[in-house]
């Protein structure tokens, strides 16, 4: 809810309280704290420093499902493979499953989908499995029975005896998705696990997962696609520039932000929205003025007799005509500045034919934490992936009463 | 480890999923099957070469003999110059007066002619010769029973009885190889034993060299440099460093799996050669697998820098490069390390040691002869750097008093027996500081100088002449005072000239009333100087009925009371003759037939009556001369050739005793020096605690063994019952020069840098189970090669420890 504090945009590279730490350390399978690492490189100009994690603190508890979110850049990647032990921390510390990242114990329990799996050209999908089982540790009747069950699992049952150059990207990351659960791990870090598949293939995945979350099993997800990660994950991290920006299940974040509401009002003959003249105040004082000389000029709200309505207690109000509608909305902070929209409106004579309130998409959390020059950066890469996210802002109330509203209309 | 097993296993499947690989595979079978028809097959030894008339100027000394002296009519030596091409007798009537140089392909021609017409034999003449043991045996057979073969072998055995110490002694057998059942025109004058040796220790080291060290291990690399930038591709690496396993494990399992390539190739390369070997050349010798793990040792040590390189570059195309480089920066680094093996150490080393009194003088395998400087502590050459040629020979120094040594150098001694022209006795005189002094001729080809008795010996392929000790130290004393008066008395020059012009014009007259026949033994004299026979103070000592056959060696023995003298394959022991006789000739005590090889290299050793006899590749005997029996055999050194002999005891122990049991010491090739001595009636032998050991003599005043190793150190010591050795001085003198550099700068360089050009040596070691090879060189002498089995070894070894140490260090450390 808005101002529970759980998650807001000033949570970056927040430092867990001792409390937090203690209290996590129970059940959180990922416990990082105040992790931070730079990377130095050596050029003809001198030694430079480049800071790709700068004091994350994060924790993801027994059986979630934990994304992590952020452009490219945001020091994601860095963080998973300080999470395996691929690379070391410059400060901070962190366990997985309670135990130091790195050690072999806390690796064994691990599985790993990388994000562009290679295997080397002289396998088949039942040879790589054998070869990372035994990676793994696992004897050989162990490494046999469980790549049955994952070959069926991720569909390569059947093209499992054909060597790997054979394969396409999905299927590729099928044979990944099954190595990664080979040795039945407790944590499984999936890096970007649809990448490359078709819709049925992500599908495939995504359900693979929700089973794997319902077996108790704790997922950690790196993904581009904001979608699939509100379709399941639990809870998200959101990260820029090294830093940790929110972290939260999806709607506590989408609380965060603002809210939206839409009301749409009949027009009649006296009550329509017409062009304000040029020396009537404008009601959207945060339009901005459009000075295109084909631009609508702004609109403003007649009643029944051709009184212009007062809104000007609504300074965000927007008007938009729609066919047989004007649409006002409003970004609201709570429920009784509805009420009292509605109201004036009533109160003015107006038929509201529909009525309607949004919360905050994912997407637009993540644009709102990571900022625009961070957000224009990622779109390039996420353009395509995010429109699944557009069509999916959750509409809360009233669709029935809208389309009562338009059949009213019609008749 | 049974992740890392796996890494490994993977690498195997990888390597088989190559197509460079099966490339690989079918360049090596067809290979196989190129080599596969090769045979060979021994034969009789028969047709002359020009390579065995090294002495091509005793040859032909002796057949113009043969033509021109009258006492040589009918004799075998008559008879079968009488039955050389016109040409060549022709030019070989005017050798004695113009000593016409002969073609040696000419003379053996002239000899291979004589083997397929046989009417120069005459049984009768033939009687008179030295015949060997085999051709009587040829001579028993009838001509119905004897094949063609064995009838061109008698003809030859019948020319080389004719012609005694004119040509090098070859085996009975030679070896003719063949292809697909072509027998190729050229037989290999060696014996099968000599053969397989050949193959073990040079054929099987070059093909170590060329396919396995270089196009191997070039394919290889090739092959095998994406191994680690591959691994290192992100979806590879994390993927892999996220499992249970160390990163120290993973990348030494990947360097193992590497190697996997070449062990696959080289495998299949070796066994085949191997089967090859066993089947085509009867050489069953499993040693040859060695070149199996030292292949895949070799390849090891460039793949660890192509290992590096694509850890640090990530770029399968720089690991080649560097690779490529590091290769270049070996083999520069070797060539440098070899020429300064050959210029610079290896001149340098003792080759021959001896002692008067206190001074010491030794010759180089340089050719220099040396005396130490005490002072400076270090080696003062005698002869100048201008006169040192490699191709001269020269004569191991022999003390006639306690300042006066004796040499001789052989202009081209070392190519020709005879060298060029005729050889004077230097002088090296302590009163002139041992600068050589030319003295008085000795015979041609003299390889030996001994002293027995009062008498200084000259010993070449013909026989064993002397001249009074005394006689030659007054000759010197002469020297010396004409040399003190020269230029100070011009007149008495010209009074010398006038008396020489006399007895010029008196000799002109004697000339005159000469007969022809005179004019005849003249030119025969002359002939016989060439062919190394008497000279004006050297004459002939040995009784007639005794002819020398190379090999040949001497030593004296008894306290000095008897000469033993070893001619292919039988001992002779003789006594001085009685002074108040007239005899001038030497008095044969006995003599005594030695089974085995008579044609290889022998070194004698006398302590007392008992010497050591050592002939190449057989086990030492000792003999008894008193009883004149042999007392046993031993092998000394792990199949390691003697290359020389030494007594530790010379004098007896007590007045007239001669039958000290004795003690040797014997230095095997390998320059690992043993001691053999008697215990009870059995022989024993151990090693005595020195190596690299060039050379041996032993000092009979101070009855101390003279000790030469590491290039010029010398020890000189005394053995101690229990084979210890007791120092009474070492010699070691500072290096200058060039072996400063080589001292400082080439050979830190030498074992920083992996040798791998040497593990050539490494395998010939291994394949042939010695530590050294001896060629012979003629007349007891041999080119040692010392098989540096274990430096390659260690340097290449260490060498990949610390590269592998340092990529395990950036490979732990680093961030991916």
């Amino acid at each position: 809810m808005p101002g529970s504090g759980l998650s807001n945009g000033t949570f970056n590279a927040g430092k867990l309280s001792d409390e937090d730490s203690l209290a996590a350390d129970s059940d959180s399978v990922v416990n990082v704290d105040d992790l931070k690492k730079t990377y130095h490189s050596y050029t003809w100009r001198g030694r430079k420093h480049v800071q790709a994690v700068r004091g994350v603190s994060l924790q993801a508890q027994r059986g979630e499902v934990f994304g992590l979110l952020g452009p490219n850049g945001a020091g994601k990647t860095t963080l998973i493979k300080m999470l395996l032990g691929v690379i070391r921390p410059s400060a901070g510390r962190a366990t997985v499953l309670g135990q130091s990242i790195g050690s072999p114990v806390a690796r064994s329990r691990v599985g790993y989908l990388p994000e562009s799996l290679r295997v080397d050209r002289h396998h088949t999908a039942r040879s790589a499995l054998r070869y990372y089982g035994r990676l793994s540790r696992m004897d050989a009747q162990s490494i046999a029975r469980r790549s049955d069950e994952l070959l069926e699992l991720v569909g390569l049952r059947g093209r499992d005896r054909e060597p790997v150059v054979r394969f396409s990207k999905g299927m590729y990351q099928r044979l990944g998705l099954a190595q990664a659960l080979l040795h039945n791990p407790d944590l499984l870090v999936l890096d970007e696990p649809t990448d490359g598949l078709d819709p049925v293939g992500r599908n495939e995945v995504r359900r693979v997962i929700e089973r794997l979350r319902d077996a108790g099993k704790t997922i950690f997800l790196n993904s581009h696609i904001l979608q699939e990660v509100e379709l399941v994950c639990s809870r998200v991290a959101i990260m820029a520039a090294g830093q940790l920006k929110a972290i939260g299940a999806i709607d506590q974040l989408a609380d965060q932000g603002q809210h939206r509401v839409t009301i749409d009002v009949l027009q009649t003959a006296n009550a329509a929205a017409a062009p304000h003249s040029t020396n009537a105040a404008p009601h959207s004082t945060n339009a901005a003025p459009d000075l295109s000389p084909n631009a609508e000029p702004p609109l403003q709200l007649f009643d029944q007799q051709g009184q212009l309505i007062d809104l000007a207690g609504f300074p965000t109000l927007q008007f938009t005509r729609q066919r047989v509608a004007v649409r006002l909305a409003m970004e609201y902070e709570s429920q009784a500045q509805i009420d009292q929209l509605v109201d004036r409106l009533r109160q003015s004579g107006c038929s509201i034919v529909g009525l309607s309130t949004a919360g905050e998409s994912l997407e637009q959390t993540f644009m709102r934490l990571v900022g625009p020059a961070v957000g224009s950066d990622v779109s390039e890469e996420s353009a395509v992936d995010s429109l699944g996210s557009v069509d999916g802002q959750r509409e809360t109330q009233s669709q029935a009463i809208q389309s009562m509203a338009v059949q009213e209309a019609g008749e | 480890m049974r992740p890392y097993l796996a890494v490994v296993m993977d690498s195997f499947r990888s390597a088989f999923a190559s197509r460079i690989l099966w490339i690989a595979f079918l360049a090596i079978w067809l290979l196989l099957a190129a080599l596969a028809p090769i045979g060979f097959q021994e034969v009789y030894t028969t047709r002359f070469r020009g390579e065995e008339l090294s002495n091509g100027t005793q040859l032909k000394a002796m057949l113009a003999r043969g033509l021109i002296d009258p006492q040589e009519e009918g004799t075998a030596l008559g008879r079968l110059s009488a039955a050389m091409p016109g040409s060549l007798k022709k030019q070989l009537r005017t050798v004695a007066r113009q000593n016409t140089p002969i073609q040696k392909w000419a003379l053996a021609d002239g000899l291979n002619r004589a083997l397929d017409d046989e009417s120069w034999y005459d049984q009768e003449a033939w009687q008179g010769t030295i015949r060997l043991t085999e051709l009587k045996e040829l001579d028993k057979l009838s001509e119905k029973q004897i094949t063609e073969d064995q009838r061109r072998r008698r003809a030859r055995l019948r020319i080389e009885a004719a012609l005694p110490g004119g040509l090098i002694p070859r085996p009975s057998r030679s070896i003719n190889l063949s292809y697909a059942g072509f027998a190729f025109p050229v037989d290999f004058p060696v014996t099968k034993k000599q053969f397989l040796v050949l193959v073990n220790q040079y054929v099987i080291p070059v093909m170590m060299d060329w396919l396995l060290g270089f196009i191997l291990v070039f394919l290889g690399i090739l092959v095998t440099a994406s191994i680690i930038p591959e691994m290192l591709q992100p979806g590879s690496l994390h993927l892999l460093v996220s499992k249970p396993i160390s990163r120290f494990g993973l990348l030494i399992a990947k360097y193992i799996g590497g190697c996997t390539f070449v062990l696959l190739c080289v495998c299949q390369l070796v066994v085949g050669l191997w089967a090859i070997a066993a089947w085509r050349l009867e050489l069953w010798n499993p040693a040859i697998l060695w070149c199996i793990p030292v292949a895949v040792f070799l390849f090891a040590v460039y793949f660890s820098v192509s290992l590096l390189a694509g850890l640090q570059w990530r770029s399968p195309i720089l690991s080649i490069g560097v690779t490529c480089l590091f290769g270049g920066f070996v083999l520069v680094v070797g060539i440098f390390g070899g020429y300064f093996d050959q210029f610079v150490t290896g001149p340098e080393q003792i080759s021959s040691m001896v002692k008067s009194a206190d001074q010491l003088l030794v010759t180089t395998r340089g050719r220099q002869l040396r005396v130490f400087n005490d002072q400076a502590n270090g080696w003062d050459d005698l002869f100048d750097k201008e006169s040192v040629r490699r191709r001269d020979l020269l004569v191991r120094p022999v003390a006639i008093s306690d300042d006066v040594f004796v040499s001789a150098k052989i202009s081209g001694g070392q190519y020709n027996l005879y060298g060029n022209g005729t050889l004077e006795m230097l002088v090296l005189d302590r009163r002139a500081d041992y600068k050589p002094i030319p003295l008085l001729p000795v015979p041609n080809g003299t390889r030996q100088f001994l002293v027995f008795g009062d008498q200084l010996l000259a010993m070449n392929n013909a026989g064993l002449l002397a001249t009074p000790v005394s006689s030659v130290l007054q000759r010197i004393e002469t020297e010396r005072a004409r040399l003190d008066d020269q230029g100070d008395d011009s007149e008495s020059e010209e009074e010398a000239a006038e008396a020489n012009s006399e007895v010029t014009d008196q000799d002109l007259q004697a000339v005159n009333q000469m007969e022809q026949l005179a004019w005849t033994q003249d030119l025969v004299g002359n002939l016989f100087r060439m062919q190394g026979g008497a000279v004006e103070e050297f004459q002939p000592i040995l009784p007639e009925e005794i002819q020398l056959v190379e090999p040949l060696a001497a030593t004296v023995a008894a306290g000095g009371k008897w000469l033993v003298l070893y001619s292919r394959g039988r001992l002779f022991w003789f006594g001085q003759p009685a002074p108040s006789s007239d005899q001038t000739t030497l008095e044969l005590i006995g003599q005594l037939e030695l089974p085995g090889s008579d044609a290889a290299r022998t070194r004698l050793a006398a302590s007392g009556q008992q010497v050591l006899v050592a002939r190449a590749d057989e086990p030492v005997r000792w003999l008894d001369l008193a009883s004149g029996k042999l007392v046993g055999e031993i092998e000394v050194g792990s199949r390691d050739s003697v290359i020389d002999v030494s007594t530790l005891a010379d004098k007896p122990v007590a007045e007239n005793d001669v039958a000290s049991s004795g003690r040797f010491a014997v230095l095997t090739s390998d320059g690992t020096l043993h001691l053999v001595e008697r215990q009870g009636d059995a022989l024993a032998a151990r090693t005595l605690g020195l190596d690299d050991v060039h050379s041996i003599d032993f000092d009979s005043d101070s009855q101390r063994l003279l000790v030469a190793h590491d290039i010029d150190q010398v020890e000189i010591v005394a053995v101690a019952s229990d084979g210890s050795l007791l120092s009474d001085r070492s010699i070691r003198a500072t290096p200058a020069g060039w072996r400063k550099v080589d001292s400082w700068v080439m050979e830190p360089l030498r074992t920083l840098t992996p040798q791998t050009g040497e593990l050539s040596e490494t395998v010939a070691g291994l394949v042939s189970g010695r530590g050294s090879s001896a060629i012979e060189r003629g007349f007891g002498d041999a080119e040692v090669r010392r098989y540096r089995i274990w430096r390659p070894v260690l340097s290449c070894g260490m060498f990949i420890v610390a590269i592998m140490s340092l990529s395990c260090f950036l490979f732990v450390r680093r961030d991916f």
